[in-house]
């Protein structure tokens, strides 16, 4: 989740409440507040749904609203701008959607400056997958002649990229530029590339990899131009959290024309967009009783546009919200406004009567087995790798129905387990400077063909372990499963054991059990110098 | 009953003989033997032994040479009188002596001559040095200023012994006092004729015409350490929460371990191109499986399927759908049992494994367990769900519960409850929400369903005090053997 730097003193003037009174109700508004906190900042984590609070300018809006210090829709408004911004037919196969505004008179203190940049990474995590979808450009609007024009332009064209020097081909920058290396894959198979140019031809962006450097935004710099480009309605989205949030810092948004051949638009829309909800809904959702009035104050906390009329409200979401898809979102909001900490918890009067699954109730059967018998439960990973599970047991070739993942994130889980003695080896040879003997057992899953089964698994390492020993486990084990009349013990070809004292358990001519004695061969592997002999059952099967 | 020997030792360590060494001269034993019985008897709680490491010390040659002739001081100071010129010392021992004569005050040079001063009493090393003589002894018995002034000259050294010392117990007594009368034998396991036809008096028996005595034990006397075969810590944390579920009315549900990307993501209105969906978080397989009907999961993906959604836009893709993946929560689990079970009221709950592409490290494993219930009624609220948290934390032994806003991407509201815990404060343990109507609707579930998800192995590590998650899984042995069951868990 995206973490956002807040500085107190920052926070007390845009907020205009005291560092106390906005930390002891930041959390309730939705938002985990970093433990370690600095003296003059402190790191807050918000949720991926709320990327308008992904600045502190965004917080402190909000923290406006939820303190009851400014509540209600917050109008920014929109002054008619000279600047065209043309998109060009060779862009559009690329990255075609695009919008723009102008933002001036600003002032960049150091704060603003680490804000935005921090604002826009977010956003490009948060809102852009990385990029793919949303990608922004922030420029220092003096430096260049609109109007701009959004084009589909040869890699081979060149420029100087931001942090460089150098003119570089679009197609080196991808290559050579540490921005390029990262997000170039974006435009893999792309035959044009993406690219803002001015009246003089000079380049603005190359988005969504890096800007040009000659609008590099400085401390000097008051008046930006922003362009948000991708592949999805939520570039104008992200618009709006950056066009609003710098209006929080005092500037003053000024609209782009986007000429396009589908039609032509004014860039941004700050509109909101009117819901009409209805209060005895949100009322049964929360559980709360709010009268249509009470239901909008809350909204208005959460800077929501919002009126009762009759039983009902209508409210209106700030352009800049990015998750509001159903009324149940703005009922979320509602519950928030009115404080989660001022909801009385209630238990359901729901009546039912509750039964453990039968799987459940089998395998506690086993488990007490096993424990009369004098062993410890172990509860191994069910992931483990070919080399432990098959090559070592010296069961290859690994049988197919074994479930192998596609990117493993190490070589020790490469598949799901399809037995568990390895397992216990593996516990084993962790174990041996422990006292001996050691009797452990496992009453878990297996999955074999993608379907998941239940297996027991035990096994003793000691100097004296024998495999009379473990016949009498086993004959235990199945007199008390209840199995032992249909099972048939046969001797065993598995190569874990070794040849003439392994027995497999055979029920209705399938293989469903085995015990004996394992082979030194496969104790060497796994590490172990003393003998151990086992056991392994299937017992069930989830349907 | 006693061996022959055994009962000797014992008369004579009865008898006020402590020493091993005497024992052995006065029973004509060897030593080793003497304390061997008398192991054997302090076993059965006959005598106690104390032990005891003893130091001696003895005179070093340099030592023994001062012990015979004095001290060089001494030497010196009788053989200058009343004074004598420093250059008239020629003897190597004369040097020394005259460095101590100072130190200790005997002396003074005055222009170039020794006199004596004082009465040079005799010093406590000088005791020392003459009681050490006569030979070996413990630091007990000699003056510790003498001792460490000879030590620190090289004149002593210390060896150290181990010394035994036998006290009779009064079992001991008794006993050696019946074995003095030669009666009854002593008797450690009792024979089933014993059982059966002897004719018992307390302790005393008489059986087969003979008399026996079964001798007391010390029974404070500690025995190997053995253990029970038990359940995993971890699984009676488990069973405790199946219990409180089970309590609580709920019924129990499991699912595969193999999904597909429809239940584990598509039917939880998880957007095709959500992060966690990516090849970085989930372990996908390569295979592919049959999804059920998908229209209405489509169309809210795409539309938001005339429930006043918005839905996602862009287009919703079957082939996505269908990927196999090792589940990451067993939310897939519940919502198909929901999809199965439509009408209310429904209360199920599942703890079962889930599998995220983690790196392996003391909190991260790439598989743990997850407890997750729903309620499914008519008339069920958030608040109905805030209430149902408290109690379950209740029951767990949380008893303060605060609950914050959260964000799931599948309730609407989200919340996630916090515990309060002495040293870590409060704790977030686990998330919870109302099930999004973009869920639910596709399936034809018409009331809302409360569901909330928990991290068990989180708990596990609260409750057990874990620093290092693996534990769990790969175990110590000793750690399972010692865990006692009555942990407070």
């Amino acid at each position: 989740m995206p973490v956002v730097r807040l500085y107190y003193e920052d926070m007390e003037r845009l907020i205009g409440a005291s560092r106390d009174t906005i930390m002891s109700r930041m959390a309730m508004m939705g938002a985990d507040i970093g433990k370690s906190a600095e003296s003059d900042h402190v790191d807050v984590e918000f949720f991926p749904d709320r990327p308008d609070l992904y600045s502190p300018e965004g917080v402190a809006r909000a923290m406006q609203g939820f303190l009851g210090l400014k509540t209600g829709l917050v109008d920014y408004p929109v002054q008619k701008g000279s600047v065209v911004c043309q998109v060009e037919e060779s862009v559009k196969s690329v990255r075609p959607i695009i919008g723009c505004a102008v933002v001036r008179g600003l002032e960049f203190s150091s704060e603003a400056i680490e804000s935005l940049m921090g604002l826009q990474e977010d956003l490009h995590w948060g809102l852009g997958r990385n990029r793919r979808k949303v990608a922004i450009g922030v420029h220092d609007i003096s430096r260049v002649s609109p109007p701009f024009r959004y084009l589909g332009a040869d890699p081979e064209r060149k420029f100087v990229p931001l942090d460089f020097t150098e003119e570089l081909s679009m197609r080196e920058i991808l290559q050579e530029h540490p921005k390029g290396k990262d997000y170039g894959h974006i435009l893999d198979g792309c035959e044009r590339y993406p690219l803002i140019v001015d009246a003089n031809d000079d380049v603005l962006s190359f988005p969504p990899i890096i800007n040009g450097d000659l609008t590099r935004v400085t401390d000097d710099t008051h008046d930006l131009f922003i362009d948000v480009t991708g592949t999805d309605p939520m570039v104008f989205k992200a618009l709006n959290i950056v066009v609003t949030s710098l209006a929080e810092r005092g500037g003053k948004i000024e609209s782009v024309l986007v000429k396009r051949s589908e039609g032509d638009f004014i860039s941004p829309n700050l509109e909101p967009t009117r819901w009409i909800v209805s209060a005895d809904e949100a009322n049964q959702l929360i559980g709360f009783d709010l009268t249509a009035e009470e239901l909008a104050d809350c909204l208005k906390m959460m800077r929501f546009g919002a009126r009762a009329e009759g039983s009902m409200v209508e409210v209106h979401v700030p352009a800049y919200r990015a998750d509001i898809m159903h009324s149940w979102d703005i009922f979320e909001d509602a519950a928030k406004g009115f404080g989660y900490d001022r909801l009385v918890a209630e238990l359901p009067k729901t009546v039912t009567i509750g039964s453990a699954h039968p799987v459940e109730l089998r395998r506690e059967e086993v488990r007490e087995i096993m424990i009369g018998l004098g062993y410890l439960e172990t509860m191994p990973f069910t992931l483990t790798n070919e080399k432990v599970h098959f090559e070592w047991m010296r069961r290859m070739p690994v049988p197919p129905g074994t479930t192998r993942v596609l990117h493993p994130i190490s070589e020790l889980h490469t598949i799901l387990r399809t037995s568990l003695l390895s397992s216990l080896l593996e516990i084993f040879a962790i174990n041996q400077h422990h006292p001996l003997p050691q009797r452990i057992f496992a009453a878990g899953d297996v999955v074999v063909d993608k379907k998941t089964r239940m297996h027991l698994a035990a096994a003793s390492i000691h100097s004296s372990a024998s495999f009379s020993e473990i016949r009498s486990v086993a004959d235990a084990v199945m007199r008390e499963m209840g199995l032992g009349d249909e099972m048939k013990i046969v001797p065993s070809q598995d190569g874990a054991f070794l040849p003439g004292r392994g027995a497999d358990l055979m029920k209705d001519d399938r293989r469903v059990g085995l015990f004996g004695e394992l082979h030194p061969l496969v104790l060497r592997s796994f590490g172990l110098e003393q003998p151990v002999v086992a056991l392994e059952i299937e017992w069930g099967e989830l349907l | 009953m006693l061996s022959e020997s055994d009962a000797r030792v014992l008369k004579a360590i009865s008898d006020g003989l402590y020493d091993p060494r005497i024992i052995a001269e006065k029973l004509n034993m060897k030593v080793e033997a003497v304390r061997a019985s008398a192991d054997a008897l302090a076993e059965s709680g006959l005598v106690r032994v104390n032990k005891s490491v003893k130091e001696a010390f003895s005179l070093t040659a340099e030592g023994q040479r001062y012990g015979k002739e004095g001290l060089p001081e001494r030497r010196l100071l009788q053989e200058i009188a009343s004074g004598k010129p420093v250059s008239e010392l020629k003897d190597p021992s004369s040097k020394i002596g005259l460095g101590w004569l100072r130190k200790k005050g005997w002396a003074v040079i005055q222009a170039g001559m020794i006199k004596p001063i004082g009465s040079a009493a005799k010093g406590k090393d000088e005791e020392v040095l003459e009681s050490l003589l006569a030979g070996p002894k413990s630091g007990a018995s000699l003056d510790s200023s003498g001792l460490e002034a000879l030590k620190s000259r090289g004149l002593v050294s210390s060896s150290k012994t181990k010394e035994w010392r036998y006290e009779i117990t009064p079992e001991g007594r008794r006993v050696a006092s019946e074995a003095g009368d030669a009666k009854a034998q002593s008797l450690t396991v009792i024979a089933s004729g014993m059982i059966k036809n002897g004719d018992w008096d307390g302790s005393n028996l008489r059986y087969d015409g003979r008399l026996y005595y079964a001798r007391p034990y010390d029974v404070t006397l500690a025995a190997d350490r053995i253990y029970p075969g038990k359940k995993h810590p971890y699984q009676r944390l488990i069973d405790r929460m199946r219990g409180i579920m089970l309590e609580m009315g709920f019924s129990e549900i499991k699912g595969q371990v193999v999904q597909s990307s429809f239940w584990n993501f598509d039917a939880l209105f998880q957007p095709q191109d959500h992060p966690a969906r990516e090849m970085q978080d989930t372990f996908y397989l390569d295979s592919k499986a049959e999804i059920p009907d998908y229209s209405r999961v489509k169309e809210v993906h795409e539309h938001g399927g005339g429930i006043g959604s918005t839905g996602w836009g862009g287009c919703w893709s079957p082939e996505v759908a269908s990927q196999e993946v090792l589940r990451t929560h067993t939310t897939g689990v519940t919502i198909k049992y929901l999809a199965e079970h439509p009408m209310p009221p429904v209360k199920v709950f599942g703890i079962d494994r889930v599998y995220r592409r983690e790196a392996i490290d003391a909190t991260h494993t790439p598989e743990f367990e997850q407890l997750e219930g729903v309620i499914m009624d008519e008339g069920v609220s958030f608040r109905h769900l805030l209430g149902f948290l408290k109690e379950f934390y209740l029951k767990m032994g949380f008893e303060e519960v605060r609950f914050r806003p959260g964000y799931f991407p599948y309730t609407e509201p989200s919340v996630e409850p916090e515990v309060f815990i002495d040293g870590l404060g409060w704790v977030e343990l686990g998330g919870a929400g109302v099930f999004r109507k973009e869920v639910t609707a596709p399936f034809g579930i018409e009331q809302r369903v409360l569901a909330w998800g928990l991290g068990v192995s989180r708990v596990a590590m609260l409750k057990l005090g874990l620093k290092d998650l693996r534990l769990l899984y790969q175990s110590d042995i000793q750690w399972l053997r010692e865990t006692p069951l009555s942990i407070e868990s």
